[in-house]
């Protein structure tokens, strides 16, 4: 016992540094893989504020872009009206469709706090769960896809974004059909890359990169990028796809929050499969 | 007494501004990330206990790490640059010792002392931070050269904070 005292006083510094380092890193670890709680995240009450305040500053300098943006938008979707639309065929046109039915809500946020320059980054926006966001639900820019929400409080949320390592959301080309996984290797906020991509069928350069949206996030096609280049894998019968983002996660304020309002009834359905093993 | 706790905690409040509202948005590219907050640790004073040192440390970096979504990093980090301190300044110490009245800025101890030390320490806590937040050996080279040229700027920034903010000493004539 004595000598185990004396050990403990000799390398007590060592050993708090032990203990410090152990409480930070498995935060670090533990976070990484999936959120525990909202408070040790910039979602949490005191800093989401301060945020807010900081945002209500600064959200003026944007202003004239985010009009552009808005504008440009509104310009796309005021074109794909059905009162903008020539009827060619007088018979058939209908405006009031009864077959379509709402599958996807779009709530609009501001982001209030972004980095772009860490190897993980995170988003956080003035939404949260008293405005119906869940963790889970995708999030869309002005060009393309942002990312997924990582965590929720009661008014705001984080984003993890396409700029993390392990973002994988289903992405297909949409010439061919082929899909995989997009992932980010923490460098350039420009680019990310596809893999799954079997070698076996030429990627045109510059054709679209879109959502395949087979996990419900996302519905499919929504624009993510643009193939860049692709370079062979060696040893592997895949292609190495850059993508170019179409988003500039460098620049963005505005997002939607995608709700899927039949996403329980496509988990419920899946659940039923038979175990694949 | 009371004072010097005053100066200290205004100081972690105006360092703990500049780095999570400030410096955390600049971009300078080439994987550059901008830390000014390891100088609040530099500056506590001398004669304080190592434990109460990588405790402050822990939690100025938590709280930064809260703010800035890196979850535990910029804690692991700072505790480390806590646990450094009495070693690198023990190593660099004055002929005659440390005066425990006198603060560890660059005005008091001079430019060479300040270059030294707080120099390596700071190359020390960007390796540790971005060899945590890449982790992956394959990537060293990467992570050399955004701890190189962080630290540089780093450097500098705190240089100027000081310049700033802190008093300077009157020159007897």
């Amino acid at each position: 016992m004595r000598n185990f005292l004396a050990f403990l006083r000799q390398f007590r510094v060592i050993l708090f540094l032990a203990l410090l380092q152990g409480i930070a890193l498995t935060w670090y670890f533990t976070f990484l893989q999936y959120p525990r709680s909202q408070y040790l995240t910039s979602a949490n009450a005191v800093s989401g504020t301060m945020y807010k305040w900081q945002h209500e500053i600064t959200e003026f300098v944007h202003l004239k872009q985010n009009n552009d943006w808005l504008q440009k938008k509104v310009a796309r979707l005021e074109a794909k009206q059905v009162k903008n639309l020539l009827k060619i065929d007088r018979e058939n046109v209908k405006i009031n469709d009864t077959l379509y039915k709402v599958q996807y809500v779009y709530t609009p946020a501001e982001i209030i706090r972004s980095t772009h320059t860490m190897r993980n980054n995170y988003f956080t926006i003035n939404i949260g769960a008293e405005q119906g966001v869940e963790v889970g639900m995708g999030v869309f820019g002005v060009n393309g896809v942002v990312g997924t929400i990582h965590n929720v409080s009661d008014h705001m949320a984080t984003v993890k974004t396409c700029l993390t390592e392990n973002i994988n959301i289903a992405a297909m080309i949409e010439e061919s059909g082929e899909h995989g996984f997009l992932k980010w290797d923490g460098k350039n906020a420009r680019k990310g890359s596809l893999t799954g991509i079997s070698n076996d069928r030429k990627v045109k350069k510059w054709s679209n990169v879109i959502t395949r949206g087979s996990a419900g996030t996302f519905p499919r096609g929504l624009p993510i990028g643009k193939v860049q280049k692709t370079k062979a894998i060696e040893g592997k019968p895949l292609w190495d796809v850059t993508v170019l983002f179409a988003e500039d996660y460098r620049r963005i304020q505005r997002v939607f929050v995608i709700k899927n309002l039949l996403r329980n009834e496509q988990l419920d359905l899946e659940a039923k499969n038979p175990d694949p093993k | 007494m009371n004072t010097t706790i005053l100066t200290h905690i205004i100081r972690l409040v105006l360092l703990f501004i500049l780095q999570v509202f400030i410096l955390n948005y600049l971009e300078v590219g080439y994987g550059i990330q901008m830390m000014i907050y390891p100088l609040f640790i530099l500056l506590l004073p001398v004669e304080l206990n190592v434990f109460y040192l990588m405790l402050i440390a822990f939690g100025f970096g938590g709280l930064i790490d809260i703010f800035s979504d890196t979850f535990g990093m910029h804690a692991s980090a700072a505790v480390i640059f806590a646990y450094f301190r009495p070693i690198i300044f023990k190593l660099f110490a004055p002929r005659d010792g440390y005066d425990i009245l006198m603060e560890t800025n660059m005005f008091q101890m001079g430019f060479g002392w300040f270059l030294r030390t707080f120099g390596i320490l700071i190359l020390i806590h960007h390796l540790w931070f971005f060899l945590l937040m890449i982790f992956r050996v394959s990537e060293i080279l990467y992570i050399l050269q955004m701890t190189g040229l962080s630290a540089v700027l780093s450097f500098i920034l705190c240089i100027l904070f000081q310049q700033l903010f802190l008093r300077k000493p009157k020159k007897e004539a």
